[in-house]
């Protein structure tokens, strides 16, 4: 994994400066302290069909078979009720398989108790201690392993600063706002070293303003520490944005894995396109000349293609004016267009068939609601999937 | 003006209350510090009653029994309500709701019904193994066994507001169980469990029914000595117990009661 190497490099290289007494990288050693000197084939994690069925005949996990890399950031991407925060739990030790395997750095850590695994939370709720300040709750772990005041005291001003929080140290939790709750939640979690950091849905209780930024700084602080993070949302975008693998999740099962680009532009499956916001999803059926058929028309040039349903990204899709006909163009009706800076959304009819498409808004010509254009459909660009 | 009408009763109706509530009291206090032995008047300030009751060895006795009972069955309910008051919270998920209808079944038991049943057990069980005699400890167990559902309940019902992900927040903390306890359940339970020891401390200070049928020979306590003196008419030595007593409990509810308060002001946020 090139991350992993950078990491090492990066570590070599901030060894090398410290021994000349000059540490450049403000972080070293929180990166440092982070990894605990292990390397890091420690942190990677795979899963061997857990499963998890509740007392009742709630079946929350089928089947579950996964392997994240040490030190990626891995999320698990799926509507709520998909089993996404019970794996999550079974991976804290807060909840127990009902079958199945996980390891951790090649030790099984099922029968590991939650207070003994190298693994730490950050909950949705953050769920800080109401009856300790920043300080402390960042120490707790810490305190509970037993390290001594002055060591726990200066690492939790080393955490404090490296998350940004060192002005909010000696304040009472209620005082905290949502995202600097978050932060300091953050900082609990990271101030342990664990060998994989797990995070419930942290951001969904924050604005959109904040919660992009924090986004960025979440990504940003994984990527310097090199730390597995396995991520919980049901947000495709915030996927999108912040992993370098999702595993999408549906009725306790795994439906795909893949970096964000595959995910978004060769869905698995019709439920991974529904849930990535696709909604340029058609039936096809094959006719006997090789071509396709589609709600918009016949389609040509993918004649090996299977599956039941064509999905038409919005962004291949190619508006040109009505009287360039041609293979793979439909004429169509502008129905609505909405600017939205650097590119415009259209929505379009042909025949009865919705589809929306976007154009880039650099050299482009601009139609407007009521004019007709022959619909573009690039044949290289197109998935198809089944149920 | 109609509204103005209703506040002004309202305001008198509240008047009322106070003096049926506390004008007694004020009474008793009044003539606890009156000069001489008379009901009718008060004739000047003096604080001879006091010295009366602290020089009378049977008094003096009975404040000691009544400040031991109250404050060792008021730590010990203390203890064993709140780890009643956890079992509750941390198995609710067994729907154990009629064993916790039985815990808060003597809330509501008639004293008296109570006391003569503890009675007859002690007695019994003295009978058969020569054990339990009649005195302080049958009647701190008698306290204790009183006093545990209110700290149970102050217990749990503290325990319920919390974020239950703050449990698994320690866990993944790396807390061992005993950990858990003294690093996280003590402290955020302390207001509750100083509020509910002041709580046990009022309830067994000035209980009267259940002592007396549970008290040996040597274990007078106050409102027993009360009891007793009483046949031979109020005299003004009692007035200056019942003004100690009521100093007493009016103590430990202001401190429960600030205690709580002090919570809440500190958390506002809490549903």
């Amino acid at each position: 994994m090139t991350n992993s190497e950078t990491m090492q490099a990066e570590a070599a290289e901030a060894e090398a400066k410290r021994q000349t007494d000059k540490p450049p990288d403000p972080y070293a050693e929180v990166r440092r302290n982070a990894t605990g000197g292990k390397p890091r084939e420690a942190s990677a994690i795979s899963l061997r069909g857990v499963q998890k069925h509740f007392p009742g005949g709630v079946v929350a996990l089928e089947h579950i078979d996964l392997e994240i890399e040490a030190g990626e950031f891995f999320t698990l991407l799926g509507p709520s009720g998909c089993g996404k925060t019970t794996l999550l739990r079974i991976l804290a030790g807060l909840e127990d398989a009902t079958g199945g395997a996980v390891a951790v750095g090649g030790q099984d850590i099922l029968r590991t108790p939650a207070h003994r695994r190298s693994v730490n939370t950050v909950f949705q709720s953050y769920a800080l201690f109401p009856h300790l300040n920043v300080r402390d709750n960042i120490g707790f772990g810490l305190r509970m392993r037993g390290v001594d005041r002055d060591e726990c005291q200066r690492r939790v001003d080393e955490t404090a600063k490296f998350i940004k929080i060192s002005d909010l140290i000696d304040r009472d939790v209620a005082q905290l706002s949502g995202g600097q709750k978050q932060r300091v939640a953050l900082a609990r979690a990271l101030i342990n070293e664990p060998d994989l950091l797990l995070l419930d849905e942290p951001l969904s209780a924050l604005d959109a303003g904040l919660r992009s930024q924090l986004q960025v700084e979440l990504s940003q602080t994984q990527q310097r520490l090199g730390m597995t993070f396995v991520f919980v949302t049901h947000d495709q975008q915030e996927a999108m944005v912040m992993s370098d693998r999702i595993a999408v999740m549906n009725d306790g099962r795994i439906q795909q894995v893949g970096p964000p680009e595959d995910i978004y532009e060769r869905p698995a499956n019709l439920f991974v396109a529904r849930f990535m916001g696709h909604t340029n999803l058609f039936p096809v059926e094959r006719t006997g000349d090789g071509s396709l058929d589609t709600p918009l028309g016949s389609l040509t040039g993918c004649g090996d293609c299977i599956g039941s349903h064509v999905l038409i990204r919005p962004e291949t899709i190619e508006l040109l004016p009505p009287e360039e006909a041609g293979d793979n163009r439909f004429r169509a009706r502008i129905l609505d267009r909405l600017y939205r800076g650097a590119f415009a959304e259209y929505q379009l009819e042909c025949g009865d068939t919705r589809i929306a498409a976007i154009v880039s808004n650099r050299g482009q010509r601009q139609y407007d609601p009521g004019e007709h254009v022959a619909l573009t459909v690039d044949s290289s660009g197109l998935v198809f999937l089944d149920e | 003006m109609k509204r103005a009408n209703f506040r002004r009763g309202l305001r008198a109706w509240w008047y009322i209350v106070l003096f049926f509530l506390y004008a007694p009291l004020a009474i008793v206090v009044l003539f606890s510090f009156n000069s001489t032995r008379t009901y009718s008047t008060f004739q000047g300030f003096s604080l001879e009653w006091y010295f009366k009751l602290f020089a009378n060895e049977t008094i003096v006795s009975a404040i000691y029994n009544s400040l031991t009972l109250a404050i060792v069955s008021s730590i010990l309910a203390t203890v064993l309500g709140a780890v009643l008051g956890y079992g509750m919270f941390r198995y609710r998920h067994l729907k154990l709701g009629w064993l916790i209808w039985f815990i808060y079944l003597p809330l509501v038991m008639p004293d008296i019904v109570y006391g003569i049943s503890q009675m007859t057990f002690f007695v019994q069980i003295h009978e058969a193994t020569g054990l339990l005699k009649p005195g302080l400890l049958t009647m701190i167990i008698a306290h204790i066994s009183f006093q545990i559902p209110f700290v149970a309940l102050l217990v749990y019902s503290r325990l319920l507001q919390l974020d239950p992900l703050l449990f698994e927040a320690t866990q993944d903390l790396y807390a061992t169980p005993w950990q858990r306890a003294w690093y996280f359940i003590i402290p955020t339970l302390q207001a509750a469990l100083i509020s509910a020891f002041f709580l046990s401390f009022t309830l067994s200070i000035d209980d009267f029914v259940i002592s007396f049928f549970t008290a040996g020979p040597e274990s007078t306590t106050l409102p027993i000595f009360i009891w007793s003196a009483i046949k031979k008419g109020i005299t003004p030595e009692i007035n200056a117990i019942s003004t100690l007593m009521i100093g007493a409990v009016f103590t430990a509810a202001a401190i429960s009661y600030a205690i709580q308060r002090a919570r809440l002001a500190s958390n506002p946020s809490r549903k």
